[in-house]
């Protein structure tokens, strides 16, 4: 009976275990936008992914092409819903230093508090994200309830929630509207006390710590090698930030700490990433209250927008700021025409994303939720 | 480093109280949560505050509107369409026309009106039963509570003024930049006296040419003209253009 067992065995043994590819998306609960992740698991483990990004492409940047400068602004709010202040900050700015304009004082703080409300809101959808990725709701209900406040913060300085349409060249589009300094201060005052609420819920609960600490991590080499950008290199140990390395906008006249752990320690995992984008929602609040008290200090008359003209000298220019999810940069060659020759945008998602491989390195299945949402994935940013 | 959440934060919860700590927590979450006030709304009923300068659908003022077309150049989804209505006088007029299922609600049109007609308006319940219905004519536009803060307006700091030590003052754009005429190239043929809608081109004989014929030249009455560009725009030899004032 066992002589004739002998060439099952053998067959057995030569079988073929092959890794399987699983694929995730591009309609996946799980995946925040239309994306796909290949994943080649060995078992419970990966060992391969393959991002696939562009089911959102839509030419963006040569639609730009053909509309003059000021009717991108609109378009650079559609680029992502939680970054559309960055965004048009960003375009902004990159025409102003085209045109060699110095914008006012106030114009410069005001869209310092914009910024860092668009932050805030921005980690706060990341937050939820992160609760559902878990299985908590509470966290995604109490973290969007949160959120609104910030919305409704939009609304009174520029009349929408997300797609503001706010910064312009040469300045912003209105000035602060009465009760605004109040109302910021109340909301920002509010919101770090019932912070500490959802922070209890996650970080005093052993089940969701468990899930994030101690996978996937990441070594500042990588980092760097990898193109990773924003809260989630800071949380690997690098520290670089643009508001204080290559400050824009006065960012250099307010004071506060660039979140990054302990380098001595072995940083980089998961909850360290997550713990980045919670102490950086705190840091916000701080320079909000600066810019506010200077806002303020400058007084009601002060001008916050400046006429620019609508011709930009021909030449290249490249302009940069600190992202919600990491450095976005856009270049803009402009041939002496009231349109842009050519807009690029290095959006911080798009090389973000290409790191997934690194991270999945691995780790189990059921951990690439966890893994995927400190990413912060915002996809209309990605394929444009 | 004065760090609000990383100084508190890691803690080592197998030295803390592992188990006891969360249960401590939800308890306590849960009293703080017992007690508060929804932060919800019964939305068809109720519904939240909007500010003044709200970016629902556009509104228009009829009677201020000239037809300038400004609304429509500065549209980023090409939603706004100068269509032919009567006034009330029984004329011809040019207004626009909104396809609200085109808007992106960026409040360009309410900004850039050189009149203050065009307005943005806090209605954003807009949802209808056909594509048709979502054709906002001249007529259907109007909305009867506009106030001042509806009316956006495009005002900015020339930077000469920032030089010369005046910076509080505010200028609007369309009543300092006016067209401008290059005569070499104007070849006299009214094109954009035709297309003023506010008739602040007239059209003048200066001396003769060469040949004996009259030569025609435009000439602006800028304080009729809004800077609406449609001279520029019209003019096929390029002779005018907008002259800004920095």
């Amino acid at each position: 009976m066992t002589d004739s067992l002998v060439p099952v065995l053998e067959a057995q043994e030569k079988m073929d275990t092959d890794k399987m590819w699983v694929i995730w998306g591009p309609q996946h609960p799980f995946s925040h936008g239309l994306w796909t992740l290949k994943l080649k698991i060995d078992g419970e483990f990966i060992v391969d992914a393959d991002p696939i990004v562009g089911y959102l492409h839509r030419g963006w940047e040569k639609e730009t092409e053909n509309r003059d400068y000021a009717r991108i602004i609109p378009m650079t709010d559609r680029l992502c819903y939680c970054a559309s202040m960055t965004y048009s900050h960003l375009y902004c700015m990159t025409v102003e230093k085209a045109l060699g304009i110095d914008i006012p004082e106030k114009a410069k703080y005001i869209r310092i508090v914009a910024d860092e409300v668009c932050r805030i809101q921005s980690h706060l959808m990341w937050l939820a994200a992160v609760g559902t990725d878990l299985g908590n709701l509470t966290v995604f209900l109490w973290a969007m309830r949160e959120r609104e406040y910030f919305l409704d913060l939009n609304v009174k300085l520029c009349g929408a929630r997300m797609t503001t349409n706010y910064p312009r060249i040469g300045g912003v589009r209105n000035d602060t509207t009465p009760l605004f300094d109040r109302d910021i201060l109340r909301t920002v005052e509010r919101f770090e006390k019932a912070m500490w609420d959802i922070i209890y819920l996650i970080d005093d609960s052993s089940v969701f710590v468990s899930r994030m600490k101690g996978i996937s991590y990441m070594t500042r080499e990588q980092c760097a090698n990898l193109g990773l950008t924003g809260p989630a290199m800071r949380g690997c140990g690098v520290d670089f930030d643009i508001r204080r390395d290559d400050p824009y906008d006065n960012y250099d006249k307010v004071n506060f700490e660039v979140p990054v752990l302990n380098k001595e320690k072995k940083v980089g995992d998961t909850y360290d990433r997550y713990m980045i984008r919670i102490e950086e929602m705190f840091q916000s609040c701080d320079i909000i209250k600066q810019a506010v008290q200077k806002i303020n200090a400058i007084g009601k008359n002060a001008p916050y927008r400046l006429k620019t003209p609508t011709k930009v000298p021909a030449g290249t220019t490249f302009g940069r700021l600190e992202d919600p999810r990491g450095e976005s940069i856009m270049y803009l060659v402009s041939d002496g025409t009231d349109k842009p020759w050519r807009l690029k945008v290095r959006s911080p998602i798009f090389t973000n994303v290409s790191c997934s491989k690194a991270m999945c390195d691995g780790i189990r299945i059921a951990d690439v939720p966890a893994v995927l949402a400190q990413i912060d994935m915002c996809l209309g940013e990605t394929d444009r | 480093m004065a760090w609000t959440y990383l100084d508190k934060y890691p803690k080592n919860l197998a030295k803390s109280l592992w188990i006891m700590k969360p249960v401590i927590t939800v308890t306590k979450l849960f009293f703080k949560t017992m007690v508060h006030r929804p932060v919800t709304v019964l939305y068809p009923y109720e519904k939240e505050w909007v500010p003044d300068n709200y970016r629902g659908r556009p509104g228009l003022d009829f009677d201020k509107c000239v037809g300038c077309g400004m609304c429509a150049r500065m549209c980023v989804t090409q939603a706004i369409k100068l269509i032919e209505v009567d006034d009330d006088n029984g004329n011809k007029v040019m207004r626009p026309q909104v396809n609200i299922g085109r808007c992106a609600f960026c409040g360009y049109c309410a900004e850039y009106c050189p009149l203050d007609a065009m307005t943005v308006t806090p209605e954003y319940e807009l949802a209808e039963y056909t594509r048709y219905d979502l054709l906002y004519g001249p007529r259907r536009l109007k909305y009867d509570k506009t106030t001042e803060g509806m009316k956006v307006k495009l005002e900015v700091t020339l930077p000469s003024d920032v030089a010369n030590g005046n910076p509080e003052r505010r200028v609007c754009i369309f009543d300092i930049d006016k067209p401008e005429l290059n005569d070499a190239k104007c070849i006299g043929c009214k094109k954009c006296a035709k297309s003023c809608p506010v008739s602040a081109i007239t059209m003048v004989e200066k001396g003769v040419n060469d040949k004996g014929k009259p030569i025609i030249r435009p000439e602006f009455d800028n304080s009729k003209c809004i800077s609406c560009k449609n001279c520029v725009d019209d003019c096929p030899k390029d002779a005018l253009q907008i002259k800004e004032v920095l």
